[in-house]
């Protein structure tokens, strides 16, 4: 798959193989943490390791369903744009998405990456790069999702500064 | 007098800065958190980057520290990019 700036207002995904678009279809249903408490509290987090009075409640009560409702719509979007992917003979896959979606993309492959590793417990030294599964169990292949996920993200990242000019 | 003596402290209280702090995370990416802290603060990449790292090799960075209101704004930005960040009164 490559993934690239096309006409300076969208992202191209060409030349998508079928396990890439199978993986990236899963994105939306990845990110959702299906009511998990781990998982839920990775992605709704406390705002204070203090405990100061009153906050986490006003938190829990206002910008929890903020966030909740942000997520959500960045799986929508991600969703709504994998459904106009298309299939050439080959099965190799072409999908074109707006540049203005790459935030909701960084974000719903975020979710995605930070639900498994809590559901699955993955540790650091895990998540790294470097790891090398010595078998092929449910988890390890989630690991390579997981690590799918990022190296995606890393090229929707480096897409992006390419069109931001430095600022120092 | 004990009027004057609480609306001295309620003065404090507000006066008191407030940090948010980012922690380490071994799931967000490094390039994602410098691109984040660049939006949401506005920082340089290099001052981004500084702090991205800081949180990689001591496990927080105290990114920005402020008023309390804008402290928690900031903390709920940065969820919004699901970056683990608390905010914390600042010492001293």
């Amino acid at each position: 798959m490559m993934i690239r700036r096309w006409k300076d207002k969208s992202i191209e995904f060409s030349r998508i193989e079928s396990i890439e678009a199978e993986l990236l279809k899963q994105v939306p249903a990845a990110g959702d943490p299906e009511g998990e408490e781990k998982a839920e509290e990775r992605l709704f987090p406390s705002p204070t390791s203090q405990g100061t009075p009153g906050m986490t409640k006003d938190w829990d009560e206002f910008v929890r369903p903020e966030l909740r409702h942000l997520f959500l719509s960045a799986r929508k979007l991600v969703e709504e744009d994998l459904a106009g992917m298309t299939r050439r003979p080959g099965k190799i896959g072409h999908l074109v998405v707006p540049l203005t979606h790459a935030d909701s993309w960084l974000n719903a492959l975020n979710q995605a990456r930070l639900v498994l590793a809590t559901k699955y417990d993955f540790t650091e030294a895990e998540l790294s790069f470097n790891h090398t599964p010595k078998t092929f169990s449910r988890r390890d292949l989630v690991l390579l999702q997981i690590n799918f996920y990022a190296a995606v993200q890393e090229r929707l990242i480096e897409i992006l500064e390419e069109g931001t000019p430095p600022k120092r | 007098m004990p009027e004057t003596l609480e609306e001295t402290k309620s003065v404090t209280q507000i006066a008191t800065p407030w940090n948010v702090v980012v922690h380490n995370d071994p799931v967000n990416l490094m390039s994602y958190v410098t691109m984040v802290l660049q939006k949401v603060f506005g920082y340089s990449v290099d001052r981004a980057r500084h702090h991205m790292l800081e949180v990689h090799h001591k496990g927080r960075s105290i990114v920005w520290t402020g008023d309390r209101e804008t402290a928690e704004l900031y903390v709920q930005q940065l969820h919004g990019y699901l970056l683990h960040a608390t905010l914390e009164r600042a010492e001293g």
